[in-house]
């Protein structure tokens, strides 16, 4: 099953069939990556839904979802393909004595002897083809940056055995970046760019309404002010790092499973690790607290 | 809608105008950039103004950084394109009524005058650093431009001696990427297979993938505040050269922090000066470590790379600021680095002991200090920084 969007309204309306509530100017870039067959660059703190949108695309485009997910020190043969040595050592001991040198090779350097690894398995997965996600390309080093310019530039990889692979269909690409260093600027180049900010208040009400519908209306409204609270001033100036969607969902979740029913110090004191990661953080936010859980500070 | 409705028409000449009027604004910008920026526009349409607002942006625009730029731009532009201009006069760098001519670079110009029938070759002159009568950070934050000149032919000669000379250990780890090799702790099938190929298929020896090393990144501090003025400009040319190579995000500071990366990406080390020169403007004033640290944390965390990171920090540690700020920030430098080094250079006599605050503090969390009495040449200062890295 695939799907095509013609208009930007329709795809921003299945994705929220999806259950991915994104800012229109977003979704015009996404729009924008499929029509072009561009890939599309997402840099943004972490927990802001860069991931997501990703899973959520192939779900609505039915295109099946491969995932990178990007190291220090990576190399081609964990990206895109390898040999398997093994396999191929085995073949030429049972034909050692039947076959002559020039078929040995023919037959060892088969395709059926190749590791696909996700770079290579993208490009070759049939029309409407994949949604390639390359999770946290900033965690890779410079060479494996350079590495994948030949690749998002042409859509095809060269093996020496076997010559070209060129994609049958164009996957959709998308990069994520949680901005941990800056990435090289042809690879920018070649990329749509979107910079994802946390969501307003309404849009992420809205999906922590999707992804919690156990919580009680007045639960969701209240975790979802108390967090646009922390992540604006004044009171952002205190954290080292605000916490991001994905932190409000699973503290929606969180207090759920204590049957809370609204917000009070002490709750909010005994799942404070749900919201913050650091001690510092978390030493900040016991003398804000009052006046975050004001009901209508100015 | 039709492609070539946009191709075609006005929005594609606007478009166009529109491109080159975010170059001139410093966002980086090419021919195939604005061709895509056309097809973009043609398939979201002029429906919606945000639209067409988001698709330039996504093609345009590739840094966080940028956006603000861009909207005011997008707004001025479509609205009035004469609007744009103004704007763009605004944020260009007034032109100078008289531009001086490009200052000759003091090394040339040293260069060329002493044409001397040639002598003995003379030590450099500017080895001698004297040293200040009172070694005293003062409290105010005296604001001041530093003065560095360009290098003069013999401070230049100098500084690349020492650079070539003295070799700074810059530390190194091994990588995770491989190399083929004898000595490592996978095997290497490809390379095995084709060694086996000499042999007739018989596999005789196993190739290893043995790994590569890699520098670890430096962050230097160097303090250019009053107590350290006469050394600043000299220290920042000897690291500028000897530590180019490798890969380094470079600091300054004194009440505040300056970065001086931009800078330091210059090959020049002239140039390097000059542009340091225009963007320290606490320069000979007052020392809050603190501070400058708070900035870095905040600002600049991510040039601290998993925990890899070597810092330097090269200071006398005489701080006016608040203690409680500097030990904290001075704990989170620690713990996101994997050394924290502590040159001293400005100790005067031998019975010192890091008594003052500031000091104590760095003494504390430092991994390695290295103190050098009695500073009076550039040269030791470099020795004493390879000495300090070999840990």
């Amino acid at each position: 099953m695939s799907v095509a969007f013609d208009s930007i309204d329709a795809l921003a309306q299945a994705l929220t069939g999806a259950g991915y509530h994104g800012e229109r100017r977003l979704i015009t870039a996404v729009f924008l990556a499929l029509k072009l067959q561009r890939p599309l660059l997402l840099e943004g703190e972490p927990g802001v839904g860069k991931t997501e949108l990703a899973k959520a695309l192939a779900q609505v485009l039915g295109r099946p979802l491969i995932r990178l997910q990007c190291y220090d020190g990576m190399e081609q043969r964990e990206a895109l393909y390898e040999w398997n040595h093994a396999a191929q050592l085995l073949h030429m001991r049972a034909a050692e004595h039947q076959a002559s040198t020039h078929e040995m090779e023919r037959e060892v350097y088969q395709e059926r002897y190749l590791v696909k690894r996700p770079l290579l398995q993208a490009l070759q997965t049939p029309a409407p083809g994949a949604v390639l996600l390359i999770d946290e390309v900033d965690r890779a080093d410079e060479p494996f940056e350079a590495f994948l310019l030949e690749y998002l530039g042409e859509y095809q990889v060269s093996i020496p055995e076997l010559g070209t692979l060129s994609a049958m269909a164009a996957p959709m690409t998308i990069l994520t970046s949680n901005r941990t260093r800056d990435l090289n600027d042809a690879v920018k180049r070649r990329c749509l760019y979107q910079w994802m900010d946390y969501p307003d208040r309404e849009r992420e009400l809205a999906i922590v309404r999707t992804q919690v519908p156990q919580a009680s209306a007045r639960l969701s409204e209240e975790v979802t002010e108390f967090v646009a609270r922390l992540r604006s001033q004044p009171f952002v100036n205190a954290f080292q790092r605000a916490p991001g969607v994905a932190e409000s969902v699973e503290w929606a979740k969180a207090l759920v499973a204590l049957d809370t029913l609204t917000l009070d110090p002490e709750v909010v004191q005994d799942t404070v690790g749900l919201l913050f990661k650091q001690r510092e953080d978390v030493a900040a936010l016991t003398p804000l607290l009052d006046d975050l859980l004001k009901p209508d500070s100015p | 809608m039709i492609l070539g409705d946009a191709r075609s028409g006005k929005l594609a000449d606007n478009i166009t105008g529109f491109g080159r009027a975010l170059r001139r604004a410093g966002l980086p910008m090419d021919a195939s950039r604005i061709s895509l920026a056309i097809e973009s526009a043609a398939w979201v349409g002029l429906d919606r103004k945000d639209d067409l607002q988001a698709a330039l942006a996504s093609v345009f625009v590739s840094r966080e950084q940028d956006l603000e730029v861009f909207a005011q731009m997008f707004s001025a532009y479509f609205r009035n394109p004469e609007l744009t201009q103004q704007l763009l006069s605004q944020m260009l760098p007034k032109a100078p009524g008289e531009a001086p001519a490009a200052p000759r670079k003091a090394r040339v110009q040293e260069a060329l005058a002493a044409r001397k029938p040639s002598g003995p070759a003379k030590r450099p002159a500017e080895d001698e650093i004297q040293l200040d009568a009172a070694m005293t950070a003062s409290e105010t934050q005296r604001l001041q431009q530093a003065d560095f000149q360009t290098l003069s032919a013999s401070e230049y000669l100098l500084v690349d001696r020492l650079a070539r000379r003295i070799h700074l250990p810059l530390p190194r780890i091994e990588s995770r990427r491989t190399r083929s090799g004898t000595r490592g702790h996978r095997i290497d099938w490809a390379q095995t297979l084709h060694h086996a190929v000499r042999t007739g298929g018989e596999v005789l020896s196993l190739a290893q993938r043995e790994r590569r090393t890699q520098p670890l990144p430096l962050l230097i501090l160097v303090d250019v505040s009053g107590s350290m003025e006469r050394y600043a400009r000299l220290l920042l040319a000897f690291l500028h050269q000897a530590t180019r190579h490798t890969p380094r995000r470079v600091y300054a500071f004194g009440t505040h922090l300056t970065d001086l990366n931009a800078a330091f990406a210059h090959a020049d080390t002239d140039h390097m000066l000059q542009l340091a020169n225009a963007q320290i403007t606490d320069f000979a004033g007052g020392t809050q470590l603190g501070t400058a640290l708070e900035t870095l944390h905040r600002q600049h965390a991510r040039d601290l790379v998993g925990r890899r990171t070597v810092v330097v920090l090269i200071s006398d540690g005489l701080d006016t600021g608040d203690a409680t700020q500097l030990s904290q920030e001075l704990l989170w430098l620690k713990r996101h680095s994997r050394h924290l080094l502590w040159l001293n250079p400005l100790l005067r006599f031998d019975g010192y002991a890091p008594l003052a605050t500031g000091a104590n503090l760095l003494h504390r969390h430092a991994d390695g200090m290295l103190a050098i009495h009695n500073l009076n040449k550039l040269e030791e200062l470099a020795n004493a920084m390879a000495k300090l890295l070999k840990i």
